[in-house]
């Protein structure tokens, strides 16, 4: 018992550690160091059992999942052989959504085929099942069920907040590896609760923090920003994040306007009311088929009030140029931000692994989507990569070796920017993505400039 | 004081978006006695189709003609195919039949369209950031008051049609009798099928002008904006396409001065709400509407 | 044909066959079916709970209502706050969302007293429309946390019931939830049948059929229709609590909360039978399984299926349902339970009692 407790101080210790490491320089994880309490009692008792060395703090390769409260801790540890099979769940039709992630799912499945193709897994063949949940976190649970059903041994890139949220509960208590849920909600990054469980997206604190940063060293340290953004829950939790780090950067908001996300008209009135502000910035975070919308009514509201030409600063969802080139000019000149390489940039289409993906797409007939496919093959690519590294651990290919090489990784993937590393050290560092890169757009040749360096040191 | 106007253009602009769709619910309410709920979804359908025939290389102005050809066809041949038998057996069935519909046509339209990457829709009017006018301080889209005009000319020609034509005078028979309307020589099915016809093409215009204010057109365009154009005509009585207007136009404007006026309690999150508590309101007070007329209930 | 009378050996014996079928397949699903067929068991199961209250008001009474989703999330919702916030246990929250359900459903009903035909229908679109925005509203987002919604609600620990015995991870919550999906359904079965079968259900059909002949005949119209909106609200509310329960998240942008629900919850009642006390369970097991199987279909699929959608860009699912529903519509306009009943009464004829034979009049028979 009293060696017990020793590691459990020394575990929650370590944890209260990085978290004011984080908290030091980065007001934005402050929210989840006030949770630190609520979070602690399950981490106190995760290491009891489980025989990794925790009586220091947790060197780089030193976390490892504790399986003995899984429902078949023999099933998390059983070697893999043969074939693995990965499975998400994604909206596919029944709602707009559908419109942007639909070709994740082709790029996703075009890597996998690839994989295969090209051996990367020495004897194991990768198969991929993707179900359709219509973006209804009632669907999720059905989803997952039925791949679990048939044999599925870690899911990957389930796409939604809600519905990421509807089966981790399940997955965790089964010990199922769930990778990189496509939601940007820090709530992905508990990892004492939910320790099969992580996230991709940039989260959403650390692309405020950098678009905050960018508009306070333009405007000399204090700026008023207008916010737009969608009203859900990705609008919401963004909103909360950038608030968060506002005044760090002497950014005082001066105007919160919102759309809804099934708004048949523009947002016409919101932008008015913004430009009666006149901020020098604006943060916007539409959503989808509203991303070019927003912009015409920006050039729109300029028009109006002669004078007034705020810079903006777009969220990452909406940097691709397939949605950009909606708006035509109206989108020059705004800045946003992405981890991924611009694959329509020639400089970077040259680039051997960049032009295999594009080959590739191309001969599946799929060249007119790689813009946004490209996200569904960088996460089967990371996928890949993890299970790679679990097959080349000590433990071999199993569920357990699957989740320990995820939560210490780090790798690079070929559509990344130069230098952007995917990187997440135990419980210390659950988030992969906090390099990011600022853009500017330009819709004449519709390529983004590169705006300063490649920001890393969000890193924790 | 221009932000009180601001708030008003703003309104009128969409409240005559809201309208142009809630005139086609009263042509079909007036002509066969039936609420449309797939009317919203028709008019998405046609503006795809309208953005396809542009696309290939039809004028646009040609293209919009050829989408509103297109909505007639498609409500007429609703009617006839559709509409009619289950109308015999049932009002609700109707409605059901209309559910279907709404189900259908957007599915289909995600089906054919929904992978392309989204493609931009152009305006019938002018509408660079320079296009408005400023009256009283207050900036006027020519975008929106050409969308304006347009429902008024068309909330007039409706006028003229229900009141000065034979075919209106034929289109109030069949909806209060089909029977007897029958019985005096009327062509009931002509009427009813261009009812939903009339109704179908107004459709298609008024989505090309929503998606042209949106600059792009999406499965989700109508979803909203049927739900206001209800507001609109249920608020206007349901027959009167003077009514479905001026509500219409009422619920933009009231809805942006309570979001203006009230940003704390209101904001732009809650103006559909102000706009649907309004309907509940006069509904409790006048349950058929504004302008409707009252039918009497025989036993 | 098979002509049998009503109340003899035969006639109970069929009656024994068809519950001891019915419960047959009740525990075969459980004990014998894989975990996701389980899990699209107890989905069917909530769904068809909110058809059936759809169907006292809507089959039975007469008022159309597209506003059912708003209650379907009240109860969500109050589950979600009472578990979340106040630490309830997840199965008392049942009473809670029932109680506060009722009395917006009573509340709701009045306008309706006065409105009618498709005025009612855009009222309550109103209501189903105006729910997701006021729970998105910033003066209740201390309440319902806003566009956010709440997430990790759930039996922290599955409380142990006789028989099923201790249930662990997801094959037990499976069976849990489907057990408990299965004992509301059965509640709300009988209340509905209760409510049906009585003279108040009478007084429905009465209104239904002719609002002013019912009025004038006795029927106190206005307290039937506040009372069946009411009960009808609260039965829908308790589906919500089950949605709430098993993906442990709520959200106002949930499809079932937002207008949507109430458009698949009016698909399921009139596809099994408006005005039918079966209708719903019929029509709710369909439509999971078309819209289970029809989901998947497109570029991939092979064969007639492959040629029929393979062009599709997003599956058809939802075209097909809305097929269905026209096909029903035409060849059906009394659901699926019509058209079995259709069947079966070419096969076996139930002669009923003379009528007016009752206790008295068999005795002076049997005195004779």
């Amino acid at each position: 018992m009293k060696r017990i407790s020793k590691k459990a101080i020394a575990l929650t210790m370590a944890g209260a550690l990085a978290l004011a490491a984080c908290g030091g320089d980065d007001g934005g994880t402050d929210a989840p160091s006030t949770d630190a309490p609520a979070t602690e009692a399950p981490s106190t008792e995760a290491p009891t059992d489980s025989d990794a060395p925790t009586t220091e703090a947790p060197a780089p390769a030193g976390w490892t999942v504790d399986t003995s409260e899984c429902v078949d801790p023999d099933a998390a540890n059983a070697p893999i052989e043969g074939t693995i099979k990965i499975g998400s769940a994604m909206p596919l039709s029944g709602s707009t959504a559908a419109i942007a992630f639909a070709p994740v799912k082709d790029g996703y499945e075009a890597y996998i085929d690839w994989a295969n193709e090209q051996g990367i897994l020495d004897g194991v063949t990768i198969e991929v099942q993707i179900e359709d949940d219509q973006y209804n976190k009632d669907l999720t649970p059905g989803a997952v069920e039925k791949l679990l059903d048939s044999g599925v041994s870690l899911f990957s890139g389930i796409i939604g907040t809600p519905n990421n949220a509807a089966v981790r509960d399940i997955l965790n208590e089964e010990c199922y590896p769930q990778l990189f849920s496509l939601t940007g909600s820090k709530n992905f990054g508990q990892p004492e609760d939910y320790p099969w469980t992580t996230g991709i997206l940039i989260e959403y604190s650390v692309e405020s923090r950098a678009y905050a940063k960018a508009i306070s060293d333009k405007f000399g340290g204090s700026a008023n920003v207008a916010l737009f953004t969608v009203n859900n829950e990705f609008g919401q939790e963004y909103v909360e994040a950038f608030e968060a780090v506002a005044p760090d950067f002497g950014i005082s908001i001066v105007a919160e306007e919102t759309q809804e996300a099934t708004d048949g008209t523009p947002p016409v009135s919101q932008l008015n009311s913004i430009a009666s502000k006149a901020p020098d910035a604006i943060v916007a975070v539409p959503l989808g088929a509203a991303c070019a919308a927003f912009l015409t009514e920006v050039a729109n509201a300029k028009a109006a009030n002669p004078g007034w030409s705020p810079e903006i600063y777009l969220t990452a969802t909406c940097s691709s140029s397939l949605i950009l080139s909606l708006a035509g000019a109206n989108a020059t000149g705004l800045y946003t931000s992405s981890n991924l390489v611009d694959v329509l940039d020639p400089e970077s289409a040259a680039l051997p692994a960049v032009a295999e993906y594009i080959a590739y797409m191309e001969s599946l007939g799929k060249g007119d989507i790689i813009t946004t496919a490209n996200a569904g093959w960088h996460t089967a690519e990371m996928t890949v990569k993890i299970i790679k590294q679990a097959m080349e651990s000590p433990d071999g290919l199993t569920r357990a070796s699957i989740i320990n090489a995820a939560r210490n990784f780090d790798q690079t993937g070929s559509l990344a920017r130069p230098g952007v590393r995917l990187k997440s050290v135990g419980i210390e560092d659950p988030f992969y993505s906090e390099s990011l890169q600022i853009m500017q757009y330009d819709a004449e040749t519709k390529l983004f400039t590169d705006i300063g360096e490649l920001i890393t040191d969000f890193e924790g | 004081m221009d932000r009180f106007f601001q708030y008003v253009f703003d309104g009128l602009s969409f409240g005559a978006i809201y309208a142009l769709l809630a005139l086609g619910l009263v042509v079909v309410f007036r002509g066969t006695g039936h609420l449309n709920f797939a009317q919203g979804e028709m008019a998405m359908f046609c503006t795809f189709l309208t953005w396809q025939y542009n696309a290939w290389g039809a004028p646009l102005v040609v293209a919009v003609l050829l989408g509103m050809l297109t909505g007639f066809v498609l409500g007429a041949g609703t009617e006839v195919s559709l509409i009619r038998s289950v109308a015999k057996k049932s009002e609700a069935g109707v409605f059901v039949v209309s559910i279907a519909l709404f189900l259908g046509l957007n599915s289909l339209a995600g089906m054919i369209w929904g992978n392309l990457p989204p493609e931009g829709m152009a305006s019938l009017f002018p509408d660079a950031p320079t296009d408005f006018a400023r009256i009283f301080g207050a900036v006027w889209r020519y975008e929106y008051i050409g969308i304006l005009v347009v429902a008024l000319v068309l909330m007039g020609l409706l006028f003229l049609l229900f009141a000065k034509t034979k075919f209106g005078l034929a289109m109030r028979s069949v909806a209060s009798n089909p029977e007897s309307a029958r019985l005096v020589g009327i062509p009931t099915g002509v009427v009813l099928a261009s009812s939903w016809g009339i109704a179908g093409a107004m459709g298609a215009l008024a989505g090309t002008l929503v998606a042209g204010a949106n600059g792009e057109v999406h499965p989700g365009l109508m979803f909203s904006v049927f739900i206001y154009a209800s507001a609109a005509a249920t608020l206007g009585g349901f027959d009167s396409p003077g009514g479905a207007v001026i509500a219409g136009l009422s619920i933009g404007v009231g809805e942006q001065l309570a979001a203006g006026y009230a940003p704390g309690w209101i904001g732009q999150e809650l103006r559909l709400g102000v706009a649907l508590v309004i309907i509940f309101v006069v509904l409790l007070f006048k349950p058929s509407g504004l302008f409707g007329s009252v039918k009497v209930q025989r036993v | 044909m098979w002509k049998i009378k009503e109340g003899s050996t035969q006639h109970w014996a069929l009656r024994l066959v068809g519950v001891a079928i019915i419960f047959v397949a009740v525990i075969w699903v459980p004990t014998q079916m894989s975990t996701s067929r389980i899990g699209q068991f107890s989905d069917a199961f909530v769904l068809i709970i909110a058809a059936m209250s759809l169907n006292l008001v809507l089959g039975f009474t007469g008022m159309i209502s597209i506003g059912h989703s708003a209650f379907f999330g009240l109860g969500g919702y109050t589950a979600a706050i009472l578990i979340k916030d106040h630490g309830w246990s997840p199965g008392y929250t049942f009473y809670a969302s029932a109680v506060i359900a009722f009395v917006a459903g009573c509340v709701i009903a009045l306008p309706a007293l006065r409105i009618k035909g498709i005025y009612l229908a855009l009222v309550t679109l109103a209501v189903a429309v105006l729910f997701p925005v006021l729970v998105k509203w910033k003066k209740l987002v201390w309440l319902t946390d806003g566009a956010k919604g709440i997430d990790s609600v759930r039996y922290d620990d599955l409380p142990v019931w006789p028989i099923l015995g201790e249930l662990k991870g997801r094959d037990g919550r499976a069976v849990f939830a489907y057990w408990l999906a299965f004992i509301v359904l059965v509640v709300t079965y009988l209340v509905c049948r209760g409510i049906v079968k009585s003279r108040f259900g009478r007084s429905l059909v009465a209104i239904r059929d002719n609002e002013t002949a019912a009025a004038v005949m006795g029927v106190n119209v206005t307290t039937a229709k506040v009372l069946v909106f009411g009960i009808s609200a609260s039965l829908c509310s308790l589906a919500g609590v089950l949605s709430t329960l098993r993906t442990g998240v709520i959200t106002p942008e949930g499809q079932y909360v937002t207008l949507l629900g109430s458009i698949v919850f009016l698909l399921i009642m009139v596809v099994g039978g408006a005005g039918t006390l079966w209708g719903p369970i019929v029509g709710g097991l369909v439509y999971v399984w078309l819209d289970n199987t029809t989901r998947g279909f497109g570029s991939e699929s092979d064969g007639v299926i492959g040629f029929l959608f393979g062009w599709a860009d997003q599956s058809p699912a939802t075209m097909i349902l809305g097929i269905a529903l026209i096909v029903i519509m035409f060849a059906a306009p009394f659901g699926l339970v019509g058209l079995i009943k259709k069947v079966w009464v070419k096969l076996v004829v139930v002669v009923p009692r003379p009528a007016g034979t009752s206790v008295a009049m068999t005795a002076v028979e049997v005195g004779r």
